[in-house]
């Protein structure tokens, strides 16, 4: 290996901290095996992280120290060879809670670097997601779904071995599977994380992405003023009061534009209006203030500002009137009191099929014990 | 110039009064109509406290007078004051300065004009009443204005331009005003005091415009920044404090008008150095021994001068290194010290050998340590750093550094 | 005249609270926040004609980042311990500007928050001193998210006996590194400051009683505290979804009891009278600590423990929740026993 190798790995904050650091640690711990030097680090500007809001760890590996520093990088570095996606709700782009403007995923990704995500979803159903890069680049899907835990009580389901795996699928020359192994069982004295590692390096789905494919869209991107265009004394204008939902009435608030925090959401609430009994509860105790008032009283959830934490499936009354539903089944942001407005037949028919679709409940922990319980389950699906 | 023909009204007349230099800051507040006080008792500064709760209590001044619970309290109860538009006073010593320190760093940035007197004290350990400048001089970096003075009159005064100048829109600052303790705070000298009617031309109304925090105004105040910005708001503050130098010569000016009291240069005072070899610079009330002995020296045919400092922050460099750079050695008695600074000098003197890096024509620049703790600064004392300056100036080797008044 | 307040009825059921928002979208907090919650309730239950000073912790940093904010009323930031000295400020400057005529005469609710590091640890010495300037009129509320939240969870002097932070994480020689007892900083207000008119704790899981909390506290008059419980899902560990039940469970485990100072008199409220009332059981508190990861490595003994100062609270002290120490008497007729 002539030259550095840079790994972002990009998690959900809190969730995935712990899992992000094992990865990161890992791959500088597996090629220092093989007398490579390298770094690990979290991006300073995620620091603290707020649970669900995307965050980034980076691995940098390099032959010798003074190509490793001329890798090294403060915040981030500008471009890396693998891109480590730990959750796919991710693909849609992130958006740092100390940075302005969405960040496509594969931003740092060099032409024929790799995107790794742990997914459930095909290839091409990923892609869609993905914004467009002018040349080529691979993906690689380890099977799986996010896996995510807090801050003090860590889900070993392998998901970091498994990872690993793959990263000395997809960037031998920085670091082999037989390091990784190496380094498994040094660091966790865990032959079975080793055996994980192996299969999943064997498993992983390839493919390449072409310029042409993935999401057109251009990501709503921020300019920095200069120091004279910024008012004095650290004064910013508060945010205006927000107005009538439409001609008709109701109310909507208005969000903070420079922060929509949409890509901190792994799941996104879906109402049934026909079973809404207009109890508030949703609009009052959502902390995020996404829920706008229509003229005829329902509460209808701004897409843009919902992290999807679920507070107002909880504490909804009503069964089955808001769902939590995931990321990855929608594309867009629209209205859904709209849509039910337009056509009630199509909207129930769309409700019904996605909460068919409804995902197990992943956002850590609930009751101790759980995690363990989890855990055999994976193991028989394995 | 042409006098105009207005009737003086009586009470346009001045008053004198026998009153200490904390007393004359009191009568400023009250001339100023100033609108919070927050007090704390820490000797000497809170001398200035019990006028202005006098003033309170027989109701001569208007003002929300509170007394806080610490330094910390007192500083940022009159920080938010000021974010409303409140025109305030504040202020303390010692290591109650340094009890405050937190609030004190965050007022620039946030561009709120605190008046604040600083009754200059040694810092603890062992605690000591005497005056030494290292408290007031702690916040030299950090974007308060910093000003010392010399005299009850010069007190009242500066507190008034001190007013005019933080409240200006073109500098936002906060302001110190350095009045050494005992020697100015607790002697009382006679003080020339305007007329209200006179400060009120002098002293305009405090405006805050589009920085008001009130509901008219809607808007968030020092949000948290990243790398993206802090630099940015960093560079505002800087631009703010060049603006200052210009807006204090404006006030001086239009005190002069105003009152018809005379200062010049409003920066630093310069006394006998017209056709000066060598000449002393320092700041505060150790301008009356040095004034002494400069005089008795003169008798004796030494060609000495003496500068007083006045505004140490912001600093008028251009006109320091001028005026300092026609005499052959300079040398600055420093009422405090910056142990393992260049030389092992005091602030003062690091300063103006920075200062005077530039000159065409650099003099020999000797520190002298002196009067710590409260020690006087004696006519022997000065005429010793002559005799050193002498030295220099002809070329002799001197140490760079001398602590004058120490018992060896 | 300045020392008037804003009469703020209280709302008369959830379907009176008004639509407009003060606190909005698009700030930074964690999933579930419910310090977040809190401070949306708390302006809106407050209205536009007021001033907001937040101190340094989780509700500043993440709520406003440069040029970026959430506020719809005025706010400005203080430091960590500031929050007392920043409503007295605040006040004190509005109240002269208006009593001389420099500014409209119109009463304005000043509010400040702050963390319970801010509060409890840090601030504390400054919100006693406030809180005894009777002439002023200004709300604190504290909202206790139980750590340092914002520098990755860190003990404070409210974080519960037990539970893992960053600075007391189970070890393999001490399981339990954190064995200070959580502050009684609500009672010890109201106890100690004879002059303040209105003293609170509050759960936003309650919303319209917490809201309604605060429209009496801006209503009443001088320096008033609101001491409000937040579920933390970043510190505390559980699932976002969760945050409005654990609320709950606080209040219904007796770990959090609600009630109100007002004048003097002392009321409890909500779930808490009931259980004081014996109309409701208090549930185990294992119910509520098992749900939290920060608590995921105590044994059945520490359960025992903790439920064991909970049951204290409510059986031996003189008022219970509320003033922990017990009559010299009573303790002798213990001892007869």
């Amino acid at each position: 290996m002539e030259r550095s190798y840079a790994v972002e790995i990009v998690y959900r904050g809190i969730f995935q901290k712990n899992l992000a650091k094992n990865i990161a640690r890992g791959i500088v711990l597996a090629a220092r095996r093989e007398g490579k030097v390298g770094i690990a680090f979290g991006r300073y500007g995620d620091s603290p992280e707020r649970n669900g809001i995307p965050a980034k760890q980076f691995a940098i590996v390099a032959p010798n120290e003074e190509i490793l520093q001329e890798s090294m990088a403060q915040y981030e570095p500008k471009e890396v060879d693998v891109t480590i996606v730990l959750d796919d709700t991710l693909c849609k782009g992130v958006e740092s809670w100390a940075w302005y403007g969405l960040q496509p995923i594969n931003k740092l990704l060099k032409p024929g670097g790799t995107l790794i995500v742990t997914s459930l979803l095909e290839p091409d159903e990923l892609i869609k997601f993905i914004h467009r890069k002018p040349y080529e680049y691979n993906l690689a899907i380890v099977k799986g779904a996010a896996s995510f835990s807090g801050l003090w009580v860590y889900k070993d389901d392998h998901t970091d071995v498994r990872v690993l795996g793959a990263v000395a699928r997809v960037a031998p020359e920085m670091v082999s599977l037989g390091s990784i192994q190496q380094m498994i069982l040094r660091e966790w004295k865990n032959e079975l994380k080793a055996t994980s590692a192996e299969k999943s390096y064997s498993r992983i789905t390839m493919r390449k992405v072409l310029p042409h494919e993935g999401n057109p869209e251009e990501p709503y991107s921020f300019v920095l003023p200069r120091w004279y265009e910024m008012r004095e004394g650290i004064a910013i204008p508060a945010i205006p009061v927000g107005g009538k939902y439409n001609e008709e009435g109701g109310f909507a608030a208005t969000p903070n534009p420079y922060f929509k925090k949409f890509s901190t959401r792994t799941m996104r609430p879906v109402v049934d209006f026909d079973k809404c009994v207009k109890c508030t509860l949703c609009w009052l105790q959502c902390p995020d203030t996404c829920y706008n008032v229509t003229p005829d009283g329902y509460y209808d959830v701004n897409l843009d500002t919902c992290c999807g934490c679920g507070v107002c499936e909880a504490v909804c009354p009503v069964d089955g009137c808001i769902t939590m539903i995931h990321e990855t089944n929608f594309t867009d942001h629209k209205s859904q009191w709209k849509m039910w407005k337009q056509d009630k037949q199509a909207y129930a028919k769309w409700v019904d099929e996605l909460r068919r679709s409804r995902p197990p409940r992943s956002h850590g922990f609930q009751y101790r014990g759980q995690y363990e319980k989890e855990l055999a389950s994976i193991a028989e699906e394995r | 110039m042409d006098v105009p023909e207005t009737v003086v009204l009586e009470q346009e007349q001045e008053e004198e009064a026998l009153i200490s230099g904390s007393e004359a800051i009191a009568v400023a507040c009250k001339l100023a109509d100033v609108d919070v006080i927050t007090a704390y008792p820490i000797r000497p500064y809170d001398t200035v406290m019990q006028y202005v709760a006098k003033l309170v209590a027989n109701g001569e001044l208007d003002c929300e007078y509170i007394v806080a619970e610490s330094e910390h309290s007192q500083f940022e109860i009159v920080k938010h004051a000021a974010a409303v538009g409140a025109r305030v006073f504040c202020g303390s010593s010692g290591v109650g300065w340094m009890y405050a320190f937190e609030a004190l760093t965050v007022t620039p940035a946030l561009r709120l004009p605190v008046v604040a007197m600083v009754g200059n004290r040694a810092l603890d350990d062992p605690g000591a009443f005497g005056v030494e400048h290292n408290d007031a001089l702690a916040v030299r970096d950090l974007g308060w204005m910093l000003v010392w003075v010399d005299t009850a009159q010069e007190a009242l005064d500066t507190a008034l331009i001190a007013w005019r100048v933080a409240e200006d829109r073109r500098v936002f600052l906060p302001c110190a005003i350095g009045c050494d303790g005992a020697f100015l705070t607790h002697s009382q000298s006679l003080v020339r005091i305007p007329p209200k009617s006179k400060v009120q031309k002098f002293l305009p109304r405090y405006d805050r415009g589009d920085l008001l925090l009130h509901p008219d105004n809607p808007i968030t105040i020092a949000p948290q920044v990243n790398e993206d910005w802090l630099m940015e708001i960093r560079k505002q503050t800087d631009e703010a404090m060049r603006r200052a130098k210009g807006v204090i010569e404006e006030a001086y000016r239009d005190f002069e008008n105003t009152f018809g009291r005379v200062y010049g240069n409003p920066f630093f005072e310069e006394y006998q150095t017209e056709d000066a070899e060598v000449v002393l610079v320092g700041m505060g009330t150790l301008s009356m021994p040095v004034k002494v002995a400069v005089r008795q020296m003169r008798q004796k045919g030494k060609k000495v001068g003496f500068v007083r400092i006045r505004w140490f922050r912001p600093m008028a460099t251009q006109e320091l290194q001028a005026c300092l750079s026609r005499f052959k050695a300079v040398g600055v008695i420093d009422r405090d010290f910056s142990l393992g600074s260049p030389y092992m000098s005091g602030v003062l003197a690091n300063d103006i050998r920075s200062v005077l890096y530039s000159a065409s024509a650099r003099p020999a620049v000797v520190g002298f340590i002196c009067g710590l703790g409260g020690r006087e600064v004696t006519v022997p004392d000065v005429r010793q750093m002559v005799e050193i300056l002498e030295k220099a100036a002809s070329g002799e080797p001197v140490e760079p550094t001398y602590w004058i008044g120490l018992r060896e | 005249m300045s020392t008037q307040t804003q009469v703020l009825e209280p709302f008369k059921g959830v379907k009176k609270v008004p639509l407009e928002e003060y606190f909005t979208a698009g700030h930074r907090t964690c999933q579930g926040c419910e310090s977040a919650l809190v401070m949306k309730l708390m302006v809106k239950a407050a209205g536009p004609r007021t001033i907001v000073l937040g101190s340094t912790g989780c509700m500043y940093v993440a709520n406003t980042t440069y040029y970026s904010t959430s506020w719809v009323v005025p706010w400005m930031h203080t430091q960590l311990g500031s929050s007392g000295s920043a409503a007295l400020g605040t006040a004190a400057g509005l109240k002269a500007l208006m009593r001389k005529g420099k500014i409209k005469e119109e009463p304005i609710n000043v509010i400040a928050f702050c963390g319970d590091g801010g509060g409890a640890d840090m601030g504390l010495s400054a919100i006693s001193a406030a809180l005894t300037h009777s002439e002023y009129n200004f709300l604190i509320l504290l909202y206790d998210n139980e750590s340092y939240a914002n520098t990755d969870i860190q003990v404070s002097g409210l974080t519960p006996w037990g539970a893992h932070t960053t600075f007391s994480p189970p070890g393999s020689m001490r399981r339990i590194l954190h064995r200070r007892w959580k502050k009684n900083v609500a009672g010890m207000l109201a106890a100690g400051h004879p002059e303040c008119r209105y003293v609170a704790t509050v759960c936003a899981s309650y919303a319209v009683d917490m809201m309604n909390k605060v429209r009496k506290a801006l209503s009443i008059g001088g320096p008033t505290f609101i001491h409000s419980i937040d579920p933390c899902p970043k510190g505390w560990d559980y699932d976002p979804m969760l945050s409005h039940e654990l609320g709950e469970l606080a209040v219904l485990t007796g770990v959090w009891p609600l009630y109100e100072v007002e004048n003097g008199v002392l009321k409890l409220y909500g779930k808490t009278k009931a259980i004081a009332e014996g109309r409701q059981k208090r549930l185990p508190v294992r119910e509520y600590l098992l749900r939290q990861g920060r608590f995921a490595h105590f044994t059945d003994e520490d359960i025992e423990y903790f439920q064991s100062k909970i049951d204290e609270m409510w059986e031996k002290w003189l008022i219970p929740g509320v003033i922990p120490f017990r009559k010299e008497l009573e303790k002798e007729l213990e001892k007869e026993e």
